[in-house]
C-alpha cells in the first residue's frame, strides 16, 4: 500500500538502493500522505500523557467500577425492535454477501489501477478502517453484515433441512482461541504492508477467494457460531473493537452499557494477548514504515536480501516482512517488561497474568487504527461513492456519481494533527482506567494495586508516545 | 493511594509539573506561533533565503521552496525546475514546500514524453520529449502529495503544503 515501497523498489532496481528518494508520499490509493505533527504538538501531549497518567493514580477510585456490573440498561423496545429484528439481520446479510461478491468481481474484472477499482478502496478503507470507527460508535455491525456468518448459517439452514440433524464433525478446541484469527490478521496485515501486489485489484480478489474458501471449510468443521466468534479474523477483531461501544445487543435487546464496561467482561481466551500484539504491532508498523528510522534501515535489512542472492522485489518483500515481525516484537517486549513487572507482586503464572491485563489493550490498538487511518478514511472512504457507481472502472455510472473525485478540502492538516493525537491521548487514559480497575479487582485495595499500575501505566505511556513519536516521523 | 495526604501530594506535583512544563514548552517552542514555520525551517536543503523574514503566517513573498535537486540557477524565487534525465529526477525525488494559501509553481523538463501527475491537485499536463512543461495553481490543499510521471510510475517530486 506504500508509495514508499514503490520507491525503494524503483531505486533498487538502479542498483542505487543507498540513493533512496526522502521518505515520499502516501498510500497508492492516493498519493498523499500526512504532514508530520509538529514537535511542539509531540512535546504537549507526550507531557498531558505523562501527567495525566500520574495524576490518575492520585484522584481515580478505590473500588472496582466495570467489574461487577456492567449497567445494561435497555433502549426503548421501539427502538429495538426496528433495528434488531429477522428482516434487519436478513438485509444486512445479504448486503453483506453483495458486497463479498462486488469486491470479488470488480477485482477479477475491473481494471488493475487501485484507485479506479473499487476492491482496493472498499477493503483497505471503508472495511479495513471504516468497520473499526463503526465498532467502537456502534458495536458490533459487522456479526450482522458478515458475509462468511450469512453464507454459513445459510448452508447450515439449508443442511439441516435436507439432513434432518446435523452437527459439525468437529469440536472447536479450547486451546485454539483466539489464535487462528492472530494469525489471519497477521497475514492480512502482510498482504497489505509488506505484499508488493498488496493492493493490486485482481491479487485483493484472489486473497478474498483464497480466505472466504478457508472461512467456509472452517465453519463447516467446527460450526459457523463456533468458528465466527472464535477463529474468523476479522469477526473477532470488529468484535473486540466493539467491546468500546456503549451500544450492545442483550438477550435480542439493544441498549447501553457503562462506558468501558465492555472490555473488563471480556474473556480472556488463549491467543488474545497474540491477537491484540499484531493489531497494534501491524499499524506500529504501518506507520513507522514512513518514517525516518525505516527508511534509514530498511536498504540495510535489503542488502542483506540482495547479497543471499534473491532478487530485488522478493529483499523488498523480506524487508518489509523483517519490518512486519521487529514491530510485532517490539509490542510483545513493551507488555512482556509490563506483565513481569506486575508479577513481582502476582504470582501466577506470566500468562495467566498477560491475559488478566490484556483488554486494557483494546482502547490502544483501536486508536493506533483511529490515529493512523483517520486521513485516509475521510479523504479516500469520499472515494467509494464514485467507485460504487463504477466498481469496474470501465465507464458505468449506475448511480450518476462516477464523475465524483475526492475533496481533500474536507479537513485540513491541522484537523488531522488534532484528531490523531486527540484520540491517541483519549486511548491511553481508557487503558489507564481500565487498568486501574482490573487492579483494584484483582489486588484489592492494598499496596499492592498500586504497585502493579506503576507497570502498567508505563506499558500505556510506552505505546502512547510511541504513537505520538511515530505520528512526528511521518513523512518528514 | 495509600492515604489521603500522599494522594494530594501526587495531585500537587502533577500540577506542578503541567505548569512547569507549560512554561518550559511555550518558551521552547512557541505554541502561539504557526507551527509551518519550524517546519519550513528544518527542510534539508533551502534555496531560498527569506526563511527567517517574518513567522507570521500573512507574510506577503511567496512561500520558500526548497528541492532536493540541485538547481542550475541560485536565485530565490526562481521557479523550480525538475529536470528528468534517462525518465528519473535528475538529484532524487525534489522537495517542493509551500505555505497554504500560496502559489505552486514549478516546471517539469523531461527527455522523455509522459503525462505529469499532480495528485490530490489532480491536475495532469503533458510533457513533449525534450521539452517543459510548467505548473501554476494555488496551494488549496495541505498534505504531502506525490507529483508523478504517470505512465512510468515514476515519482519525480513531494509536494509538500503546510498549513
Amino acid at each position: 500500500m506504500r508509495v514508499t515501497r514503490v520507491a525503494v523498489t524503483s531505486a533498487a532496481a538502479l542498483g542505487a538502493f543507498l540513493a533512496l528518494p526522502g521518505p515520499a508520499a502516501a498510500h497508492g490509493l492516493s498519493g498523499r500522505a500526512d504532514l508530520p505533527i509538529p514537535e511542539w504538538l509531540f512535546a504537549w501531549a507526550a507531557a498531558v500523557v505523562l501527567i495525566a497518567s500520574f495524576a490518575s493514580l492520585a484522584v481515580l477510585w478505590k473500588s472496582p467500577q466495570l467489574e461487577e456490573h456492567d449497567g445494561f440498561r435497555p433502549l426503548p423496545g421501539r427502538l429495538s425492535r426496528l433495528l434488531v429484528n429477522p428482516a434487519t439481520e436478513a438485509f444486512a446479510a445479504l448486503l453483506g454477501v453483495a458486497l463479498l461478491v462486488l469486491t470479488v468481481w470488480s477485482g477479477l474484472a475491473g481494471v488493475q489501477t487501485p484507485q479506479d477499482n473499487f476492491a482496493p478502496t472498499f477493503v483497505y478503507v471503508v472495511f479495513w478502517v471504516g468497520l473499526v470507527l463503526l465498532s467502537i460508535a456502534f458495536g458490533d455491525v459487522f456479526r450482522a453484515f458478515n458475509p462468511w456468518r450469512a453464507i454459513g448459517r445459510g448452508t447450515g439452514f439449508v443442511t439441516r433441512r435436507l439432513t434432518g440433524r446435523w452437527q459439525p464433525p468437529l469440536r472447536y478446541p479450547g486451546w485454539l482461541g483466539r489464535w487462528p484469527a492472530a494469525a489471519g490478521l497477521l497475514g492480512f496485515a502482510w498482504l497489505e504492508l509488506a505484499y508488493s501486489q498488496g493492493d493490486d485489484p485482481s491479487t485483493l480478489a484472489v486473497a478474498v477467494l483464497v480466505y472466504t474458501a478457508i472461512t467456509l471449510i472452517a465453519t463447516a468443521c467446527f460450526g459457523t457460531e463456533a468458528w465466527i466468534s472464535r477463529g474468523e479474523a476479522f469477526s473477532v477483531y470488529f468484535n473486540l473493537l466493539s467491546h468500546i461501544s456503549p451500544l450492545t445487543v442483550k438477550d435480542g435487546r439493544l441498549g447501553l452499557r457503562r462506558p468501558l464496561s465492555g472490555m473488563s467482561t471480556l474473556e480472556p481466551l488463549p491467543g488474545t494477548v497474540a491477537l491484540l500484539v499484531v493489531m497494534i504491532g501491524n499499524v506500529m508498523f504501518d506507520g513507522a514504515s514512513e518514517g525516518n528510522p525505516w527508511v534509514e534501515i530498511a536498504p540495510d535489512i535489503q542488502s542483506v536480501f540482495v547479497d543471499l542472492g534473491l532478487s530485488m522485489g522478493t529483499s523488498l518483500e523480506l524487508t518489509f516482512s523483517v519490518g512486519l515481525l521487529i514491530a510485532l516484537g517490539i509490542v510483545t517486549a513493551i507488555y512482556a517488561i509490563g506483565v513481569t513487572g506486575v508479577r513481582a507482586i502476582d504470582h501466577r503464572p506470566t500468562v495467566t497474568v498477560a491475559r488478566s491485563f490484556v483488554h486494557t489493550l483494546v482502547p490502544i490498538a483501536a486508536v493506533y487504527v483511529l490515529a493512523h487511518y483517520f486521513s485516509l478514511l475521510a479523504y479516500n472512504g469520499q472515494a467509494i461513492a464514485f467507485l460504487s457507481s463504477d466498481p469496474l472502472g470501465n465507464g458505468w455510472d449506475l448511480f450518476g456519481t462516477a464523475g465524483g473525485t475526492i475533496d481533500y478540502g474536507v479537513v485540513g492538516a491541522t484537523v488531522v494533527w488534532y484528531v490523531q493525537v486527540g484520540v491517541l491521548v483519549a486511548g491511553h487514559a481508557c487503558g489507564l482506567v481500565l487498568s486501574h480497575d482490573r487492579a483494584l479487582a484483582l489486588y484489592g485495595r492494598a499496596q499492592a494495586a498500586t504497585a502493579s499500575q506503576y507497570w502498567m501505566l508505563a506499558v500505556m505511556v510506552a505505546f502512547t508516545t510511541s504513537g505520538l513519536f511515530l505520528l512526528s516521523q511521518a513523512n518528514q | 493511594m495509600r492515604t489521603r495526604g500522599v494522594r494530594a501530594g501526587i495531585a500537587v506535583t502533577a500540577l506542578a509539573a503541567a505548569v512547569v512544563l507549560f512554561v518550559v514548552l511555550a518558551g521552547a517552542d512557541d505554541p502561539g506561533t504557526d507551527a509551518a514555520t519550524t517546519q519550513l525551517q528544518s527542510a534539508p536543503t533551502t534555496t531560498g533565503g527569506e526563511s527567517q523574514a517574518g513567522s507570521t503566517t500573512t507574510q506577503p513573498q511567496d512561500a520558500q521552496v526548497t528541492t532536493a535537486g540541485e538547481s542550475p540557477d541560485p536565485q530565490p524565487p526562481a521557479t523550480p525546475r525538475i529536470v528528468v534525465r534517462d525518465g528519473r529526477p535528475v538529484g532524487g525525488v525534489a522537495r517542493l514546500e509551500y505555505e497554504s494559501g500560496r502559489r505552486v509553481r514549478f516546471t517539469v523538463h523531461s527527455d522523455v514524453a509522459d503525462e505529469v501527475h499532480v495528485h490530490g491537485f489532480d491536475i495532469m499536463k503533458d510533457v513533449p520529449a525534450n521539452g517543459s512543461v510548467r505548473f501554476e495553481f494555488p496551494a488549496d490543499i495541505e498534505g504531502v502529495f506525490e507529483v508523478e510521471l504517470e505512465t512510468a510510475h515514476v515519482q519525480i517530486a513531494e509536494l509538500r503544503i503546510e498549513p
